[in-house]
């Protein structure tokens, strides 16, 4: 019964981050089974500093009051609900390797490599 | 209006995807048969709780709406309900029920499922006394009539039945097929 969900994390602003949180969140609170792979710029949706104040899309800068006014959860908020729910969440070797990140420079409790990226590949990919 | 539950989750003020996510953690804190009270100010969380609700299934009551909070209502589910045997030897088919009260017969139609279940539709005139309270509140119900015992499936009915067999009471029927086969007029307390 337990549905399986695969999100590709490729892009790094605000908005990206809420797609793919909010999906993840949703989806595990729902009893699936959901892994996020974080890749290029998505990185930064799972980098210790960067994730706190990602950038909102260049001409949507007044959306901030948006998100005050309808009391939406803040990233790190949604990325400890996620790991709370169960969500893997797995960051890129070789993106980390071409861009000489340590895991240690990223949020606990993640996992790192492309093997555990191709296993948990195999269900339906949703690419955010 | 205000439904007896088990527990109360206050999740207004939230937006998606927090009242569903907030709902899953607060369906772990009672126990299958319980029912709680999801409140939220999001307008997406009525289609949010009734999908998160056949996704993960649990059985989803109703919802109320007071103002700006929608009070959704659910009822954990739980295995134990469902392969518990029926094993109460006097039984009725919801039709029977359903001729009784087209006849306009004086019988007694004694519902056990939770308050918040009872609320969303029930058998008209029908006395709730959820199956948890029976044992202390027998008293109210007469010893002299014909009572037809009803839940959401029989097998709450078919314990309580059991109860009151053990209590004293003679002519009790156990109605097997319950209130998620019925067919007959409903009523709604709202």
């Amino acid at each position: 019964m337990a549905t399986k969900v695969a999100i590709i994390a490729s892009n790094g602003s605000l908005f990206d981050a809420y797609k793919v949180f909010n999906v993840a969140t949703a989806a595990a609170a729902s009893d699936a089974e959901v892994g996020i792979f974080f890749t290029f710029e998505g990185l930064n949706l799972i980098h210790k500093e960067a994730h706190k104040q990602l950038p909102i899309p260049a001409g949507n800068e007044h959306f901030e009051e948006g998100f005050k006014r309808e009391n939406v959860p803040s990233i790190p908020e949604l990325v400890e609900m996620a790991q709370e729910l169960g969500v893997k969440i797995i960051a890129c070797q070789m993106t980390m390797d071409v861009m000489s990140l340590d895991k240690d420079q990223f949020i606990e409790g993640i996992e790192v490599g492309e093997q555990r990226a191709s296993s948990i590949m195999r269900p339906m990919p949703i690419s955010v | 209006m205000s439904i007896k539950t088990d527990h109360v989750l206050d999740a207004k003020g939230l937006a998606c995807p927090m009242p569903i996510v907030k709902t899953k953690k607060a369906m772990k804190e009672v126990m299958p048969g319980q029912v709680i009270e999801v409140q939220a100010t999001d307008k997406g969380s009525l289609a949010d709780i009734q999908a998160w609700a056949k996704s993960s299934g649990h059985q989803y009551l109703g919802s109320t709406e007071e103002g700006e909070v929608l009070k959704h209502y659910l009822r954990k589910s739980g295995d134990a309900e469902a392969k518990e045997d029926k094993n109460f030897p006097h039984t009725v088919q919801n039709e029977e029920i359903i001729q009784k009260l087209d006849a306009g017969e004086d019988v007694v139609i004694l519902d056990v499922r939770e308050p918040a279940e009872y609320t969303f539709g029930h058998i008209p005139g029908a006395v709730s006394i959820p199956l948890g309270e029976l044992e202390d509140r027998m008293d109210e119900i007469s010893k002299d009539k014909e009572i037809y015992v009803v839940c959401r499936t029989g097998s709450r009915s078919d314990l309580a039945s059991k109860q009151m067999e053990e209590k004293g009471f003679k002519n009790i029927k156990n109605v097997v097929q319950g209130m998620v086969e019925w067919s007959g007029p409903l009523e709604k307390n709202q």
